[in-house]
Formats: structure tokens, C-alpha cells, sequence
């Protein structure tokens, strides 16, 4: 049986934290309210196939991954010119109304239970604030963690006909920490009419984190919430990534590219819901397996009775380097709008003989043409992927973890 | 009498007209299925002492067991009230008539079997005793012709007495435990008639084995259960009927399929099914396919309120192989959840599941399955095709695909589309002259021809109409 954090917090700690980010009172009470559903909520939703479960979060133990008080990281924050990229003490102080209008309205605060952790408990994050009509480009957060837990918030609020495309890594640091660790990011994104936003993740944890992340976007007219989403790190990440159409003509697209070695235990979940018309949607995940890894990937594509002309598509291929590995697919369609084109693939499979055959033919090593590849593999995700400097950290991991 | 023995007369072919007149004055209504009812089903059918254990076990797992109403999009199973299942399966006095007498079918079925026109030996089945004699016939000339090669046909209840032995070893032992599912394991509790082949080594029964006609001997089998063992080196095609005969006013329907596919053996199920529109069909079908064996499922879906089926197979030998294919059409009211499972057990095994889904006038279909590759089974592949094909926008079409892949050296792939009928393709048949009813069955017609391809002809033929006949309201 596994122990809760909830039974060792206490509202003190949670009031303490919220007094160290100098908070006014409502965000105080939005924690403090998390804190006190910690008791009844569940742990959040894990893919499961009939009669199984692949990610049993029940078993981390929490009170010892996660120490409330005490958190250490260092933060790089690169804003673009006319874009507000701001700490959460900044930013409650420069727009606070603002952050009171957004905070909590795309991801429910207390929609799992580990969500509602994040909520009481996050003092690390970001705010990315950009004005009416501006086009930001390249803002980057890095994040190193150098504490045992982590709670990260980002909100990111996008005004009528502006753009930002913003980076995020996140990595531990190096510290007296020793063994395993816990990090939680939360991301929410608001948009306005015709805003466009891009939001780019590079997870890059130490493979004793177990890191649990809800990123989620509402896309408004015209609106495009894009992601894209890097894992790499951690011993255990549990990621879901996901896009409400809410307005008519908008898009998004969800780029997820993950490379698992050791006993490295991937739940990744995408998912879009079309609420309105003529709205788009483009799911790509491409995935590498080494040694004991496993996978779980589930991608839903829910079309609503509303969505009148609907074009989605969701594409998921999986590539098995070792016996040892494990790799599930649930790829979903809901459809309850008959104006739909929708369409999804899966694949998995190993590395092609004849084009191994094909390489080695040609003088190159056997390691060095099933790295290349593997490398090549990645190809059309990093080729959906906007910002050159994630594509090009994304395509330096991959390559580092091939020779490692 | 009880409820369960009225069902259980209504099953035995014997007695069915004999003492019909008899059940209906001892008619008892009980609610709940109890031991004492089964008791009473194992003793009327003169069952050995182990099928009757058996059964009460399955009766106690039935019990221990949850409803599988958890899953993400299940159909929804409330209105199965467990203790009132027994009572829904008993035949309505007024209405049970209707499998012995044509008129007194539902009006709803007899018209459906009037624009049919096919087959016309079911038809002239349901009509009465003569038509019954008649099918017997078929039945018995099929039967002697095999015989000769020690093909074994009959009716499952009887393969109990006569077959003991081989009964004993496969049924819901090895395919179909009752500790499957809830319904699994009532079917092993009350499970009444069905069919029982058994062909032997180095045997081709070369044309389709057609359970069409014995199944109207057999009534109402509300809880068949099919056993075919197809021994090393042999073929057989299996045809359950047209379901129509089993149009009934009960509410559920859990029937069990077991088929044991020997090395290098090849069977083929297919089945049209065509439920009244107030049953719920929860069946459990599975086969078990040994080395080089192929198991190839055809089936269609159609009827029934509500439909959970996912016929398995579990690919065992190296070098198994299996074939699904699967069309599922759901009007108004309907919830038709239906897929296939596979599990690779054992290296270069091969499975292609292709299924297609129609949905008009608030209709829902789902296709949920599952692909399981354990760590082992190297070189086999899997390839799954879902095609969704929904009439308007109070209908709905999901596709709910599990893949898990425990082995590296494999290849899967899965692909499903979803899409409205093409106004296009309408618009390009109109201005050739079709009117629109015409053009858009003629689009449904080439969208299902990969399953009436596989089919005998006289069911391609049925399944198209039945798909017209459901078309016909919205169409008209």
C-alpha cells in the first residue's frame, strides 16, 4: 500500500508557500480548496486495456517524493520583445486580474489528484503574457530542478491576433539530491481570436524522476494551440497533452517524439476535442524503445455533434530496438458528427532488414546504420517541428542517447 | 414449473409441440436464477454428473462476477437486471407461438422475412411442423454424407450423450472458461442447445457446415453454445444462419462459440446475425489455432439493442494464422460494440482484422479490439483496417483499438477512417441516372463487398438486403 503526500501536508505548508510567492487571498483559497480535495480525489486516469492497467500510480511513494517546503531550481527565462515572461511573484503583481480571469479555467485544478497536488503545491512556473497583435517568437524557459519535488505551473495567455512559440526544458540539476524525485508540470493556454500559440517541451529529467504533466490549451476562433512534446528523461513520466477546439476554424497540432532505454516507463496520452467548425487537428508520435522500456500511448480524437466539418488525423508509430521492450497503442476515434474525414494509424515494428541490409551493403558498420536509422526515424516528427533550436536539442538527445 | 423449465421445452425439439399445451398451464413465473433452476435444466436433459457441476459452478462465478460495465464507451447494460434475467429469456406465452406459427411472428420480422424473399426455407421453417420435417431432411442428408468421413453434426445437447468424451474434454474447459466474463459464465450456467462438429484428421468437408436449419428444429436457443474441433490437416466452413430465426421478444442473448483449430487445420465461421431490436447480444466466441492452423471469422452484425462481441483468437503454434472480418450496422436506438481480439502466442504467426461500420439515424457503432503480441512471438504481424462510414449527424462511429507489443521483431500496423457517404459520389451516380436511394445503397453495397466476397452467395445476397431493408426507412 502506498503512502499519500495528504496525510503528512498540512494547510500550513501550503499557506507558507503561497506567503513565499507574496500571493493575493483567491489564489491562496484555490490552493488551500486543492488541498483539502486531496482526501477524495483519484489518482488521474491511466490507459488501460480490458482488464489492465499500464501505469499504477498508486504505487510512488508520495510522502516520501515530495517534500512541500522545500524546493530549489534555477530558472532561465528568454522573453521576446513585447511578450511579458514572468515569474509568478512578477506576475500576480503586474496582472493580477488577469491571472485571477485565466488561472484554473482550462485545467481544472482539482480534476485528479495529482493535479490538485500541483495546485497547492507549485512554486515554481511561469507566466507568458502576450498582448493584443504582438508576434513573440523564441521565448524559453528552462527549468532545472534541484530540489527532491518539483511543482511547476505555467500559464500562458495569448490576446486576440498575437503569436508566441515558446520552449521549455526541463532537467535536473546537479545537487545533493540523492535518488529518486518527484516533478509535476502544469500547463494551461488561453487564447484569443486568431492568436496562434506554440508550446514546445524538451523533458530531459534524471532517470530516477517520476514526472507526472497535464498541458492543455483552449484554441478560440481562428485560434491555433500547437504542442510539442520531448521525452527523453525520467524513470516514469505520465504526460497528457490536449487541445479543446472551442472556436470555429481553429487547429492544433500535437508533435510527440519519446526515446525509452532501461526500464524507462512512458504513459503518454493526446487528445483533441472538435466543439466547433471547420476545425482541424494533426496528431503525430513517433516513438524509440531500447532494453526494458515500455510505452503506453493513447491518442483521442472526440469529434462533438457541433463540429460540422471536421478534418482530423492521428498517426503513431512505434520502433522496437530490444526483445526486452514493451510497446502499447490505443489510438481513438470518437465521432458524433457525420461531416468528419478522421482518420488514424498506428504502427509498431523494428528496425526495416532490407534497409539495414541496404546500409551495411554499402560499407557503414551495422550500430552506425541502425543508429542512422533510428535517427531517420525521427525525421518526420522533428520535421513537424517548428522552432530550429527544439528540433535541433531534440535531434542532439536522440543522437546522444544512441551512442551513449 | 418453473420459468427456467419453460425455457428449457422451448429448447428440446422433442418436446416442443408435444407439450406445449402442458407448459402453459403449469407456466410459473420465478424471477432470479437460483441452483434449483439449474438443477432442473440438467435433469431434463438427462446430463451427466459432471456437465451438471459445471454448470453450478459457472452459476457461482456468475455471481461473484462484475458487469462489464466499466469499459470506456460500453453499451449501457442497465436495463440487464440480473435477477430479472431469467424471467426476460422465458418466452411470453402469447409470443413464443411465433416460432412454431408464421402469423404469429412479430409483424416487424414477418415483414422483414416478406421482403427478404430469401431464404424461402426458413421462412416456410418458421411457418410450421411441415417446413420442420422438411429442414430435418436437409439436415439428415448433409449429415450421412459426412458421416462416411466421421464427421460429427449435431445438436449440442445431444452431443452431451453421444460425445461424451470429446463434450467433456473441450467444452468451456479450454477456450471459454465461465470465468471470461459475467456472461461467459451465465451461458455456462443455463447455456441450452447450439451446435457440435467435430471433423477428423485429414478431413475436407468441402461445402459450408449450415447450422441455418437445424437451429429452427432447435427454437429459440437463447444460450447455444457452439463446439467445433477441427482436428490435424482438416477444413471446415461453418455457416450459422441467418439469425432471423432467433427474432424473438427475450431480451438477452448470451450465446458461447469455442473452435479448436489443429495443426494446419482451417476453419471458417461465418454468421449474418439479425436480432430483434430489443436484445441484448453478449456473446463470448473464441478459437484456439495450433501450428500453420488458420481461423478465419466472417461475421455481420445487424440487429440487437445493444451488441458486445469481440470474437478472440488466441494464436498458439507457430505459424497460426487468423482472419477477421467484420461489418456492423446500427439504426436508430442501436449500440453496436463489436471487434476482434488476437493474441500472438507463438512466433510468425499472422492476423488481418478488417472491419467495417455503418451507422444512420442515431445509431452507434464501435469497433474495440485488441492485438496482443506476447514476448516470443518474433516475426508475426498483425494488420487492422477499420472503416467507418456514418448517414447522418444523430448517429455516431467510434473506433476504440488496443495494440500491446511485447516482442520486438514484428510488424503491426492499424488504420481506421472515418467519413460521411460521398455527396460526390452521389452526385456522380445521379448524373448517370440513379436516383438517390439507389446511389447511396450502391455506395454501402461496394463498402461491405469485402465481407459479402467471403460469404456463399445466398448470404452476400441476405446481408445486402437486410442492409437496404435498414436503409429503407431514412432512404425512402
Amino acid at each position: 500500500m502506498s503512502t499519500q503526500v495528504h496525510a503528512t501536508l498540512t494547510a500550513e505548508q501550503v499557506e507558507q508557500i503561497s506567503a513565499d510567492l507574496d500571493e493575493p487571498e483567491w489564489l491562496l483559497e484555490t490552493r488551500l480548496e486543492a488541498f483539502e480535495a486531496l482526501d477524495s480525489l483519484a489518482m488521474p486516469d491511466v490507459i488501460r486495456t480490458p482488464g489492465r492497467r499500464w501505469t499504477n500510480l498508486d504505487a510512488l511513494d508520495y510522502e516520501t517524493l515530495v517534500d512541500p517546503l522545500e524546493y530549489a531550481q534555477d530558472k532561465d527565462r528568454i522573453d521576446a520583445e513585447g511578450v511579458d515572461v514572468l515569474s509568478w511573484t512578477e506576475a500576480l503583481d503586474e496582472h493580477g486580474d488577469l491571472i485571477e480571469e485565466h488561472f484554473g479555467s482550462v485545467v481544472d485544478p482539482q480534476r485528479d489528484y495529482l493535479t490538485a497536488l500541483s495546485t497547492a503545491l507549485f512554486s515554481a512556473g511561469t507566466v507568458v503574457y502576450v498582448p493584443e497583435g504582438v508576434d513573440a517568437e523564441d521565448v524559453k524557459i528552462r527549468t532545472t530542478m534541484n530540489s527532491r519535488s518539483l511543482f511547476n505551473y505555467t500559464l500562458v495567455v495569448a490576446e486576440d491576433s498575437s503569436s508566441v512559440t515558446i520552449l521549455e526544458r526541463q532537467q535536473t540539476g546537479d545537487s545533493d539530491v540523492d535518488g529518486e524525485r518527484y516533478y509535476s508540470g502544469v500547463v494551461e493556454a488561453v487564447t484569443g481570436e486568431n492568436a496562434y500559440v506554440q508550446y514546445g517541451t524538451l523533458q530531459n529529467l534524471s532517470e530516477e524522476s517520476y514526472n507526472y504533466q497535464v498541458k492543455r490549451g483552449h484554441a478560440n476562433t481562428y485560434s491555433t494551440v500547437n504542442w510539442i512534446e520531448g521525452n527523453i528523461g525520467s524513470r516514469l513520466t505520465k504526460t497528457s497533452v490536449e487541445t479543446r477546439l472551442l472556436g470555429d476554424s481553429s487547429e492544433s497540432q500535437i508533435v510527440g517524439a519519446f526515446f525509452g532505454h532501461n526500464d524507462q516507463h512512458f504513459d503518454i496520452g493526446s487528445r483533441v476535442w472538435h466543439e466547433a467548425e471547420h476545425t482541424v487537428a494533426d496528431l503525430v508520435t513517433r516513438g524509440v524503445l531500447d532494453d526494458e522500456a515500455r510505452s503506453v500511448y493513447e491518442g483521442v480524437q472526440d469529434v462533438g455533434t457541433e463540429a460540422w466539418d471536421t478534418s482530423s488525423y492521428q498517426r503513431e508509430n512505434t520502433l522496437m530496438l530490444s526483445d526486452e521492450s514493451e510497446a502499447d497503442a490505443s489510438p481513438k476515434l470518437i465521432i458524433n458528427n457525420h461531416d468528419t474525414e478522421a482518420s488514424h494509424s498506428a504502427t509498431v515494428g523494428q528496425v526495416d532488414e532490407e534497409d539495414m541490409f541496404y546500409m551495411t551493403s554499402r560499407g557503414v558498420n551495422p550500430e552506425a546504420a541502425k543508429n542512422m536509422l533510428v535517427e531517420g526515424f525521427f525525421v518526420p516528427v522533428l520535421d513537424e517541428v517548428e522552432v530550429d533550436e527544439l528540433r535541433e536539442d531534440l535531434d542532439d538527445l536522440i543522437v546522444q542517447r544512441l551512442t551513449q | 414449473m418453473s420459468s427456467d423449465q419453460d425455457h428449457l421445452k422451448e429448447t428440446d425439439t422433442e418436446k416442443r409441440f408435444e407439450f406445449k399445451k402442458e407448459e402453459k398451464s403449469a407456466f410459473e413465473a420465478e424471477k432470479g436464477l437460483t441452483e434449483e433452476t439449474i438443477r432442473v435444466i440438467s435433469e431434463d436433459k438427462d446430463e451427466p454428473q459432471w456437465m451438471l457441476d459445471r454448470r453450478l459452478r459457472a452459476l457461482e462465478q456468475y455471481h461473484e462476477m462484475p458487469m462489464p460495465d466499466d469499459w470506456p464507451g460500453a453499451p449501457d447494460l442497465s436495463a440487464v437486471d440480473v435477477d430479472e434475467i431469467v424471467p426476460y429469456i422465458r418466452p411470453d406465452i402469447e409470443t413464443r407461438g411465433g416460432v412454431d406459427d408464421w402469423n404469429d411472428l412479430p409483424e416487424e420480422i414477418r415483414d422483414t422475412f416478406d421482403k427478404l424473399g430469401i431464404p424461402e426455407a426458413e421462412k416456410n421453417a418458421l411457418s410450421g411442423v411441415g417446413a420442420q420435417y422438411e429442414s430435418e431432411i436437409v439436415y439428415q442428408n448433409m449429415q450421412e454424407r459426412w458421416e462416411e468421413k466421421g464427421v460429427i453434426f449435431c445438436d449440442m445437447d445431444k452431443a452431451v450423450q453421444e460425445h461424451e468424451e470429446i463434450v467433456k474434454e473441450y467444452f468451456m474447459t479450454k477456450a471459454v472458461p465461465p470465468s471470461d466474463n459475467k456472461f461467459a459464465a451465465l451461458h455456462g450456467a443455463i447455456w441450452s442447445g447450439g451446435s457440435f462438429v467435430y471433423v477428423p484428421e485429414d478431413t475436407t468437408v468441402d461445402m459450408p457446415v449450415q447450422a441455418y436449419f437445424r437451429m429452427n428444429s432447435d427454437g429459440m436457443g437463447q444460450f447455444e453454445h457452439t463446439l467445433i474441433i477441427a482436428e490435424e490437416n482438416s477444413e471446415v466452413h461453418y455457416i450459422e444462419g441467418c439469425s432471423a430465426p432467433k427474432y424473438s421478444e427475450f431480451n438477452l442473448h448470451s450465446g458461447g462459440v469455442e473452435v479448436f483449430v489443429k495443426e494446419n487445420a482451417h476453419v471458417q465461421y461465418s454468421t449474418v446475425q439479425n436480432w430483434s431490436k430489443n436484445t441484448y447480444n453478449l456473446n463470448t466466441k473464441r478459437a484456439i489455432c495450433e501450428a500453420d492452423g488458420t481461423m478465419e471469422w466472417v461475421s455481420g452484425s445487424m440487429g440487437s439493442k445493444a451488441t458486445m462481441l469481440y470474437p478472440s483468437t488466441v494464436l498458439k503454434g507457430p505459424g497460426a494464422t487468423d482472419n477477421h472480418i467484420t461489418i456492423a450496422f446500427a439504426g436508430e436506438g442501436q449500440d453496436i460494440d463489436t471487434g476482434a481480439k488476437v493474441y500472438h502466442n507463438a512466433p510468425e504467426t499472422k492476423s488481418t482484422i478488417e472491419s467495417k461500420s455503418i451507422s444512420k439515424d442515431g445509431g452507434r457503432t464501435n469497433y474495440r479490439g485488441l492485438v496482443h503480441i506476447a514476448d516470443g512471438a518474433e516475426d508475426s504481424s498483425t494488420s487492422v483496417e477499420c472503416d467507418a462510414l456514418m448517414f447522418d449527424n444523430d448517429s455516431t462511429s467510434d473506433t476504440m483499438p488496443y495494440m500491446e507489443i511485447q516482442e520486438s521483431k514484428v510488424d503491426v500496423a492499424h488504420e481506421a477512417t472515418v467519413g460521411k457517404i460521398g455527396d460526390e459520389d452521389v452526385f456522380y451516380l445521379q448524373s448517370r441516372g440513379l436516383d438517390d436511394d439507389d446511389a447511396k445503397q450502391m455506395i454501402v453495397a461496394g463498402f461491405i463487398e469485402p465481407i459479402t466476397e467471403e460469404l456463399p452467395i445466398e448470404y452476400a445476397v441476405e446481408l445486402n438486403r437486410l442492409i437496404e431493408l435498414e436503409m429503407e426507412g431514412s432512404l425512402g
